[in-house]
């Protein structure tokens, strides 16, 4: 591991102000889970990491007046999957949180760090895609704010521009509504996502169905997708039918490649089974 | 000698060292501390599969502050190897796989050497390369050692002059045209398993220094200190007295820590340093690809049988992708071919395993030696031709396995088996007549079973010894050479010593190893150190209790044959006296008249099997190709999901003939961490390499089993058919617990689903894919 | 770049300085020599270099030694309580979950974790509270078996003491 120097800014201005300053060599970081393994592996070498655990705000885990849930940079995922307002709350965040690697991993890893490293199989963004979170940015022109589905632009690329940094994340409230998170690895828990599936489903009379869905896909496009198609069918129709032509169409939403941990062909039809099962069980807990 | 009673052997103590090791106090090598003077090094490894060496320039390097030692294949040329000296230190002129060292460096921080290895400039001349075995083996192929008839080697292998086989083992035994006539139904097949990485906790790492008389101490996590020690000694060309070896507890070996992989550039390193220690301790990464892996295995099977499932004919062929040194690979390869058809009886056989050279990582030791990956084959075989044949797949193993009195594969005569109980009892236990019920719809449930056999793997004359020295307050020390790296070879030589003397198990030290004062071991490999430094334990114990009772009787005046010693005390049988050893194993005792008898007592034994026999080149026949033979079976049951693919292990049963259990606890542990170790193996791993490149080094993409992975319910049973040249009978058990564990799950997957997977791993998406095909 | 740090281990208090690109493992291990904690991928996903910070179990090879500043640090050596070995070191002994002893202590640490927070664990919440920590020896069986164990001395008081 190549030598870099540690420092941990006070402001967001001071923070914003260092990114500048090194020109793309500074690194800010929380849970050090990621940096420090890209850095042992010679994929990024900066010259100095900012530890972003004493700036305000990044430990505020709580609802805000709006009744959004408000997460600071700096929560980690067992933060968020363990606390019984997000789980009774947000209960799809709480299961992709809580479906990361293992529960060491969970106490340093935070949900702001997995979203900036942009991986299309990171586990905490298709609950936040479904919520329609959205993310807080901080940089040399001050605060701004952006929709999840706007800071990814591809494979470990997101909208934060020179000298910026992700300071919270919001999630509205979905009233009457219930989530599920599958995922698929090669061992049983706490692998990488080969593929991962978020359902958000909540009553809605206005809507043939009665239910209107949210559906984000993950590990099966540069970057999380929803699922536009099939949401609009299960609007339509909840029934095994309906359930089946909705996760036909979140297959064919799929656009996911061959690696070493799976094929295409088989990640798409994942999303078909896990989407079919998600959904099954979210119209249990909703009474589609 | 009557039977007695065992008292200590037999009995599930628990391990000698687990307090130390549940402290964090257990020294491993990399706890070991060298002061601030220790240097670090690091290897500057081949980024290329196949390639000359054009140009190599380390000025750049050598010209960084803090860097103190940069050495290449140029400095120091000599091969080395284990079974065959095909292998370099450091890569002179050719480098044949990623991840091959060319160069060593030697810094004040692992930053700087870190550092100077990517100033190091190698420029390559690529050469086409040989990524599969069947291929290597053919005429087509580049070759990658032309010098291979030149290379010193044991006389048990077989090269192939103007090829890439490094090592032939051929079979030819009955009448082929007779058995293929005889059967009612033959089958062919052919299966593939991959390289594997051994995954010891802890990576390989060694400490080398050079003292001011030139004596050259390596600290090495190794299974192997008197290997090495020979190994690196003849390398070097230097005296086997200069050179000594420390292993402390070890982190896991399974075979990657045998023989020598990067110890020697360390060495070599520290022989540059100037008297400063030298640390090369391998990353996870070159834990994959620079340190040993197992050799992947084409195999092609074909099979007759009767209509009533006795096997009449067996063709096999065996290619081993031995990677780019095949110095250990070609007894694998051996092994393969003296055990080539399973654990059954079959009277005509033609076998072929080749070692072949491949631009891949090296293929070393491997928990189970070829055994693992023959059996994937030959099980399954065997499985699919019952089922063609609507038979019991217990019921044809039954028919067929080796029984006492029949000859094996290569004409030896079987000694007494349970195998035969083994499998009976697997299946019983997994309750193998009954199917059982799913746990929901979309699941499908299957069981499994697959048998084993395995020998230790190694030359016909390993030896081994042990000396056993008493301290004055009646305990004493037993000095081994042989490791303990996790399978609990200190305890069962505490119980073996504690028992052969008389006294109790607290009163035994065993010692870690320094080949300077430990006695001589060949190797802890091949399941032999029960077996075989338990036989030389026992003669030490013999005749340090000879030393003593002697010294008893002449003192007290009466016959040896009438004394004993039992729990720490010399007892008469005739006069009912007893005296502690306290004292008088070292003191010696007073005698009526003054004068002394007896002195420090020091027992010492040595064991080296000395029965095996050559076996013909050309026919691989001869009365005796191994010691004797372990074997066992384990039965599993499987939950398939219908739609996912996804395999659930739920229950694992084994039955091993240990022929006797020195420990019992400690051999139901080796069952079932090997059961579970086989899991992984069969579901999870693979060294994914395209074009030489290995894919997924780390453990990110390279997936073992967790807990969660592990089967919930596991069972033991220990068959205990008596050994004759064993220590009470005892066989080794810790590699044959994972050798039939992929095809019993390969064999309960088709059960459940009929989904036929040739290649290891068991993936979901190739059980998803075998269903899709179905519909 | 040398950063002063003062934190507690085991319940000593240290003031030292410390690299910024050192690793809390290599602080540990280095220049406290506490050799107890592994290191065996330095990536997060084995578990050996398991430590508490502040109660909570975390992989040292992915903290800073810097981002230690303040904290409290309990390693495999801080489990005993004077000499008296911790019920799950006790059980691990007693049914054998140790083999090569490599993995032993971060098993250990989250095993104590994992009773902190939830002292009477179901076989499953077991498994899948180990779920970050890599054995090869084992199989896991023996470790489990230990953590159940352990849990119920704890819940019925079986005082660890002999």
């Amino acid at each position: 591991m190549q030598p870099f120097d540690y420092i941990k800014p006070q402001t967001l201005e001071e923070a914003s102000a260092l990114l500048l300053q090194h020109n793309g060599q500074a690194r800010p970081f929380a849970g050090c889970t990621d940096l420090l393994i890209r850095i042992e592996r010679g994929f990024v070498h900066p010259q100095v990491v900012v530890d972003v655990k004493d700036l305000p705000g990044v430990h505020d885990l709580l609802v805000v007046r709006n009744g959004d849930l408000r997460i600071g940079a700096a929560v980690t995922m067992n933060q968020v999957a363990l606390n019984p307002t997000v789980q009774s709350g947000w209960p799809l965040l709480a299961e992709g949180c809580g479906s990361v690697a293992s529960y060491q991993l969970r106490n340093r890893a935070t949900v702001g760090g997995n979203l900036c490293n942009a991986s299309p199989a990171a586990d905490s963004a298709p609950a936040l895609i479904c919520y329609g979170a959205s993310v807080h940015i901080f940089g040399p022109d001050g605060p701004r704010t952006l929709p999840l589905e706007a800071f990814f632009l591809g494979p470990g690329r997101t909208a934060l521009q020179a000298g910026e940094l992700l300071t919270a994340i919001t999630v509205p409230f979905v009233r009457g509504s219930a989530g599920h998170f599958l995922k698929l690895g090669r061992t049983t828990i706490g692998d990488i996502s080969l593929m991962n599936v978020a359902v958000l489903g909540w009553p809605d009379s206005d809507v043939p169905s009665g239910s209107s869905w949210r559906i984000a896909l993950g590990s099966v496009a540069p970057t999380v997708i929803r699922a536009p198609e099939a949401e609009r069918l299960l609007s339509q129709d909840t029934s095994p039918a309906g359930l089946e032509a909705a996760s036909q169409a979140a297959a064919a939403a799929a656009r996911p490649i061959d690696d070493i941990r799976a094929t295409a062909a088989y990640r798409s039809d994942m999303v078909r089974v896990l989407t079919r099962r998600g959904v099954e069980r979210v119209l249990e807990e909703i009474g589609g | 000698m009557a039977i007695k009673k065992t008292t200590i052997v037999g009995q599930s103590f628990p391990r000698v060292e687990s307090n130390a090791k549940v402290m964090g106090a257990a020294q491993y090598v990399d706890d070991m501390q060298f002061g601030p003077n220790l240097l670090h090094g690091r290897l500057k490894r081949s980024t290329v599969p196949h390639a000359m060496i054009k140009r190599i320039d380390v000025s750049k390097a050598r010209a960084l502050p803090g860097v103190r030692v940069v050495v290449t294949g140029q400095d120091y040329p000599g091969l080395t190897g284990l079974y065959l000296s095909d292998r370099p230190t450091f890569a002179v002129d050719r480098v044949r796989w990623v991840g091959e060292p060319v160069a060593g460096v030697a810094a004040d921080t692992p930053e700087l050497a870190e550092r100077a290895c990517e100033l190091i400039e190698v420029e390559y001349e690529e050469l086409p390369g040989v990524f599969d075995p069947e291929f290597g083996a053919s005429g087509a192929a580049p070759l990658l050692h032309p010098d291979l008839m030149d290379y010193a080697a044991v006389p048990f292998i077989f090269r192939q002059p103007g090829t890439n086989i490094s090592n032939w083992f051929k079979v030819r035994k009955g009448d082929m045209e007779a058995g293929w006539a005889e059967a009612a139904h033959i089958y062919e097949h052919t299966y593939r398993v991959p390289h594997v990485q051994h995954v010891p906790l802890e990576t390989h790492v060694a400490v080398a220094q050079v003292d001011g008389n030139g004596k050259i101490t390596l600290w090495s996590a190794s299974q192997s200190p008197f290997a090495q020690r020979n190994l690196i000694a003849k390398s070097l060309n230097i005296s086997h007295s200069k050179l000594r070896v420390i292993t402390p507890y070890i982190g896991g070996g399974f075979g990657a820590k045998a023989g020598v992989s990067m110890e020697g550039a360390c060495v070599v390193m520290a022989l540059n340093a100037k008297g400063r220690p030298v640390k090369l301790a391998m990353s996870r990464a070159e834990e994959f690809h620079t340190t040993f892996v197992r050799q992947g295995l084409v195999a092609k099977i074909k099979m007759g049988m009767t209509a009533d499932g006795r096997i009449t004919a067996m063709q096999n062929t065996y290619y081993w992708d031995g990677g780019a040194y095949t110095e250990y690979g070609v007894n694998i390869t051996r092994a393969a071919g003296y055990s080539s058809t399973g654990p059954y009886f079959v009277p005509n056989v033609h076998a072929d395993s080749l070692c072949v050279y491949t631009n891949h990582p090296v293929g070393g030791a491997m928990r189970g030696f070829g055994m693992p990956e023959i059996h994937w084959a030959i099980e399954q075989h065997i499985d699919r031709m019952a089922t063609q044949l609507h038979l019991d797949p217990v019921q044809v193993r039954l028919l067929n396995c080796l029984k006492e009195g029949q000859e094996t594969v290569t004409g030896m005569i079987m000694h007494p088996t349970g195998l035969s109980q083994c499998i009976a009892k697997a299946a019983e236990a997994l309750d193998w007549e009954t199917p059982s019920k799913p746990s929901g719809t979309g699941k499908r449930r299957g069981k499994g079973i697959a048998a084993m056999w395995k020998a230790p793997a190694m030359p016909p004359n390993p030896g081994s010894s042990s000396t056993i020295r008493f301290n004055e307050d009646g305990t004493c020390l037993v000095n081994i050479g042989g490791v303990d790296m996790g399978q609990g070879a200190l305890t069962i030589a505490a119980q073996l010593a504690a028992e052969g003397l008389g006294i109790p198990i607290e009163d035994v030290r065993v010692n870690t190893v320094d080949t300077d004062y430990s006695p001589y071991e060949w190797q802890t490999v091949a399941s032999r150190l029960t077996w075989s430094m338990g036989n030389a334990i026992l003669r030490a114990a013999d005749e340090a209790k000879t030393q003593i009772i002697q010294m008893v009787a002449e003192v007290w005046g009466e016959d040896p044959q009438d004394l004993d010693i039992i729990d720490g005390n010399v007892v008469s049988y005739a006069t009912e006296e007893s005296v502690p050893l306290k004292n008088i194993v070292v003191y010696g005792m007073q005698k009526p008249d003054g004068t002394w008898a007896g002195g420090p007592v020091v027992g010492k034994g040595r064991f080296m099997p000395t029965y095996v026999t050559p076996l013909d080149a050309e026919t691989g026949q001869g009365p005796r190709a191994v010691v004797h033979f372990t074997t066992g079976a384990q039965a599993v049951e499987v939950e398939i999901d219908e739609e996912t693919g996804e395999v659930q292990v739920l229950k694992l049963v084994s039955a091993y003939d240990v022929g006797k259990a020195i420990n019992p606890d400690m051999v139901r542990t080796q069952m079932e961490g090997g059961a579970v170790q086989g899991l992984s193996t069969a579901l999870l791993e693979s060294i994914i390499l395209r074009n030489g490149q290995p894919m997924n080094p780390s453990f990110t993409d390279y997936r073992i089993a967790t807990a969660v992975d592990a089967p919930v319910e596991m069972v033991n049973i220990i068959v205990e058919v008596p050994q004759d040249d064993g220590p009470y009978g005892a066989r080794g058990i810790g590699e044959h617990a994972m050798v039939p564990t992929a095809p019993a799950i390969a064999n309960a997957v088709r059960a459940a689903v009929g989904v036929e997977i040739d290649s290891m791993p068991i993936t979901s998406e190739k059980v998803w894919k075998g269903m899709k095909g179905q519909e | 770049m040398k950063h002063d740090i003062t934190f507690t281990v085991n319940d000593e208090s240290y003031s030292i300085a410390v690299e910024s690109h050192h690793n809390l493992l290599r602080v540990l291990r280095e220049q406290l020599v506490l050799t107890g904690t592994k290191n065996g991928c330095s990536e997060g996903e084995c578990g050996a270099c398991t430590v508490l910070l502040d109660g909570e179990p975390v992989n040292s090879c992915l903290v800073l030694g810097v981002e230690a500043d303040g904290h409290a640090i309990t390693t495999v050596e801080g489990l005993a309580v004077d000499g008296h070995l911790a019920p799950i070191q006790q059980t691990m002994v007693e049914l054998g979950g140790t083999q090569c002893g490599f993995c032993t202590p971060g098993v250990l640490i989250a095993s104590h974790a994992l009773l902190l927070r939830n002292p009477d664990p179901s076989e499953a919440e077991i498994r899948a509270g180990l779920v970050g920590n890599l054995c090869r020896c084992t199989g896991y069986v023996r470790i489990v078996d230990a953590v159940r164990e352990a849990a119920r001395m704890q819940r019925t008081s079986v005082s660890p003491i002999p």
